[in-house]
């Protein structure tokens, strides 16, 4: 009895050391994505410059901007989803319990999510394999290749069910009382929250 | 029973879908859920009525879906304009904008509630997030019109108020999301919003003065000790007036054969360089040729206006898209927060980070969405819709007002992103049999999102200023007065006026299309007088212009009578792309520059990759050039 107990306990943080280095992977490409932005926000800039100043324009430039700004959200969803900043309904259940929220999370990951991810993988599969396999490019006159793009929708789906498995890992620990909750909670909606961060209350207040 | 189902499928899954939204789990996923759900239930019903029109194999075109949200180009603005918002946030450009505008306006009775109202428009013009506007005005302004006396409801709800702005002046997030699910030209969706924006800012003003008149204890004048930089309005105007004169002399004399644009933004940019440089110098070496007021103010509202004409004037002039205006004001921004030495590596990470968790849930809002739409139209759910609304009675006044309502109640407790994604979609196929222009429906609804930030008790607005507008008393560190803290119910009380006034608004722009639908004018050789008549008309009178250039608009997105539709016939090479009317660049000079439009069509067109109906159109409002005689 008590070594399956045992077992169990050391299942269970085995399962958290997984979780973690899920987190760790998922926060460290959404962080690092987070540069592109940058980058697309000076190709975009500079690209209507060039434009205008010397009527020199190139589709490719074009379309660099949207496989950016593609690759930041794509692939950060799983680490905005680790964060907890995908915007939730919640003027019913923020009176529920703390347990209640829980198990809705849990089952919402279980039900909702995970489906939808690996439907998404599994579509999302043929859909890259086939453009790369055609060398699809871009239609417009000096396009890109398309396949990349592709791939990035399907690494986004990947990173998000790893991310949905890391959830779900975490939510039953909590559940069963073994972890405290590491995810963050919002008082505030998400975007709220953000623009509040952004704004860094704290060092005006300081100021004045 | 399983026929019963089966026919009523779409009101069915809107309503499962709606409750399973309630359970507090992720918007984004829940909608995707609900949609592949419904998908399996709807292709196992399709036996069973013929308006079911899903089969296994279309779950394949998700794929598609979600690489044609990737290659949006309209959406990309999202990033561009929520970085530079942040960006800014950092670089203080709100604080410095009050606390000058403040002094300039201070000295009248309402002054200081005038310059908050006038912050919110320009901060709202650069900045465009309501968040960082309400923080900024709350932390600077509010203290101040506490310890002057101004009333605590008035003080709170017109920040509160001016701080909403940000979401109906262009360029706002909420104006290109509606563009871009309506199916419209951001540029358009901007020329449409001008006006309504402005009205609603007079409206402000109007009830500020209202209050100087009737019970001016609530809104007194900044006593003379507070005036801190002193009178010289005289020396203000002149220094404008000197400014606007060399921008025509430049205009007329030195530039006048270069193209339009470049003519208007050569004669612009120095002008107010000089204007700029004179005041900076006057302060250096201490000259004294104009007031410290008129320094001030010309040193601090320059940055903002120089941004605001980056990011809309170069999307008005046809310059830049929406999308490149957004990367441009970015790179601004950047620029004015090095300047000030604002700018570190850990803020611009937190910026970017911000920027990135933001983006990612947004989109995938939409991506939630379309797997929703998906099931949706496949079973005819659109069309229960359209039914559904076309059966209102009241035509178009009807439909509006009930949507408005609708909208209203929705934005009480949804974000106006999940409005805008599920919602509005669906209120396209009814608006279009109603003949209702788009850009019309979407600025109602603007506003109507817009006052939905300022309802009690989930108003966004009141949520940002109750977190930074202080509970308890404290003593003022000027006066050293006990002042008492602010309570939430003074926040609620003092934004009832505005979201009367809001509402007012809403009912102006469904009664006097004008204001908006002026977008769709053909340009017709006005000079520079009428455009002048043209910007305060409300509506009537201005029938005339309409198709004065004699020709047919295309649809109603006519290229502005330039009489060159260039249209690239490539509707059909570009892949997915549905309407790609890029007539080119916008408003081009409609006289005098013949010889400018070779090349053009390269302008706003070209590359735009595929989305869904990218008239960038040209806009022309009221920045023709003088009627010059060749």
């Amino acid at each position: 009895m008590e070594k399956s107990h045992n077992l169990k306990g050391r299942n269970m943080s085995a399962l958290l050391r997984l979780s973690s280095a899920i987190d760790a992977v998922t926060a460290f490409i959404g962080r690092s994505v987070s540069w592109l932005i940058l980058v697309a926000v000076l190709v975009s800039a500079g690209n209507a410059i060039i434009r205008k100043a010397f009527d020199i324009s190139s589709n490719a430039w074009l379309e660099l901007q949207w496989y950016l700004y593609g690759a930041v959200f794509l692939l950060a969803a799983a680490y905005t989803l680790q964060k907890n900043e995908h915007v939730r309904i919640d003027i019913v259940t923020s009176g529920f319990k703390k347990i209640t929220r829980d198990w809705i999370d849990l089952l919402g990951h279980i039900f909702f999510l995970m489906p939808f991810c690996l439907l998404m993988v599994y579509l999302g599969w043929p859909f890259f394999i086939n453009s790369f396999n055609n060398g699809e490019i871009s239609l417009n006159a000096g396009g890109l290749v398309i396949w990349p793009a592709k791939l990035l929708i399907l690494c986004c789906f990947i990173l998000l069910t790893a991310q949905a498995i890391s959830e779900i890992i975490k939510r039953i620990a909590v559940i069963k009382g073994i972890i405290d909750d590491p995810t963050q909670q919002h008082e505030l909606p998400p975007a709220v929250e953000e623009f509040e961060s952004a704004a860094d209350i704290e060092d005006r207040m300081a100021n004045k | 029973m399983i026929e019963i189902i089966a026919h009523n499928l779409a009101p069915i899954m809107f309503i499962s879908v709606m409750a399973m939204l309630l359970i507090g789990y992720p918007v984004a996923f829940t909608l995707a859920a609900g949609g592949l759900i419904f998908f399996v239930i709807g292709v196992e019903l399709s036996n069973y009525s013929s308006e079911i029109r899903l089969f296994y194999p279309l779950i394949q075109s998700l794929g598609n879906r979600t690489f044609d949200i990737m290659r949006n180009d309209t959406l990309l603005a999202i990033p561009f304009f929520t970085f530079m918002g942040l960006v800014l946030e950092r670089s203080r450009m709100a604080e410095d904008l009050l606390e000058t505008i403040g002094q300039l306006f201070g000295p009248l009775r309402g002054g200081l509630a005038f310059a908050v109202i006038i912050v919110g428009g320009l901060l709202g013009a650069t900045t465009g997030v309501v968040a960082a506007s309400v923080i900024a005005m709350g932390l600077i302004s509010l203290p101040i019109m506490m310890r002057y006396g101004y009333d605590r409801s008035v003080a709170t709800g017109t920040i509160a108020a001016s701080g909403t702005l940000a979401q109906i002046v262009p360029p706002s997030l909420v104006l290109i999301v509606m563009s871009d699910q309506l199916g419209r030209s951001v540029g358009d969706m901007y020329v449409g919003a001008l006006l309504p924006a402005l009205m609603i800012m007079g409206m402000y003003c109007l009830y500020i003065f209202g209050l100087t008149l009737v019970s001016p204890k609530k809104v007194p004048a900044l006593p003379i000790e507070a005036r801190t930089l002193g009178g010289g309005v005289t020396s203000l105007l002149v220094v404008i007036a000197i400014a606007v004169g060399i921008h025509f002399a430049l205009y007329e004399i030195v530039f006048s054969d270069l193209r339009y644009e470049t003519r208007f933004v050569w004669s612009a940019t120095i002008a107010t360089a000089l204007a700029l440089g004179f005041s900076l110098i006057n302060r250096q070496f201490k000259l004294g040729i104009i007031s410290r007021l008129a320094e001030q103010v010309v040193i601090v509202l320059i940055p903002p206006l120089a941004l605001i004409f980056l990011v809309l004037g170069t999307i008005f002039l046809g310059i830049a898209t929406p999308t490149e205006g957004g990367a441009m004001g970015a790179t601004g921004a950047l620029v004015l927060a090095l300047f000030k030495r604002r700018l570190t590596i850990t803020t611009l990470k937190e910026a970017l980070d911000s920027t990135t968790k933001l983006t990612a849930f947004v989109m995938f809002i939409l991506i939630g969405a379309r797997v929703f739409g998906l099931t949706f139209y496949g079973i005819n759910g659109h069309i229960w819709i359209e039914e559904l609304l076309l059966a209102l009675p009241g035509g178009e006044t009807g439909f509006l007002v009930v949507v408005t309502v609708i909208v209203f109640v929705l934005g009480c407790f949804l974000d106006f992103f999940e409005i805008a994604f599920i919602v509005v979609p669906l209120l396209v196929g009814p608006a279009e049999s109603l003949g209702i222009d788009l850009i019309w429906l979407g600025i109602v609804l603007g506003i109507n999102l817009q006052t939905s930030f300022l309802t009690p008790p989930f108003g966004f607005a009141l949520f940002y200023l109750r977190s930074i507008s202080p509970k308890n008393d404290w003593d003022d560190e000027v006066t050293g007065e006990r002042i008492e803290g602010i309570k939430t119910t003074q926040i609620y009380k003092g934004v009832l006026p505005y979201i009367a006034i809001q509402f007012i608004a809403i009912m102006l722009v469904i009664f006097y299309p004008r204001l908006v639908t002026h977008y769709k004018d053909d340009v017709v050789q006005f000079n520079i007088d009428e455009v002048e008549i043209q910007l305060p008309g409300l509506g009537g009178g201005l029938g005339g212009q309409e198709n004065g250039g004699g020709l047919p608009g295309l649809g109603g997105n006519g290229p502005p009578g330039l009489g060159l539709p260039n249209q690239n016939g490539g509707g059909l090479s570009l892949p997915g792309g549905l309407n790609l009317n890029n007539s080119g660049p916008a408003g081009l000079p409609n006289q005098g520059a013949s010889g400018s439009n070779e090349s053009q069509s390269n302008g706003g067109g070209l590359g735009l990759p595929g989305a869904l109906n990218l008239n960038d159109q040209p806009l022309n409002l009221g920045n023709e050039p003088p009627n010059t005689d060749p």
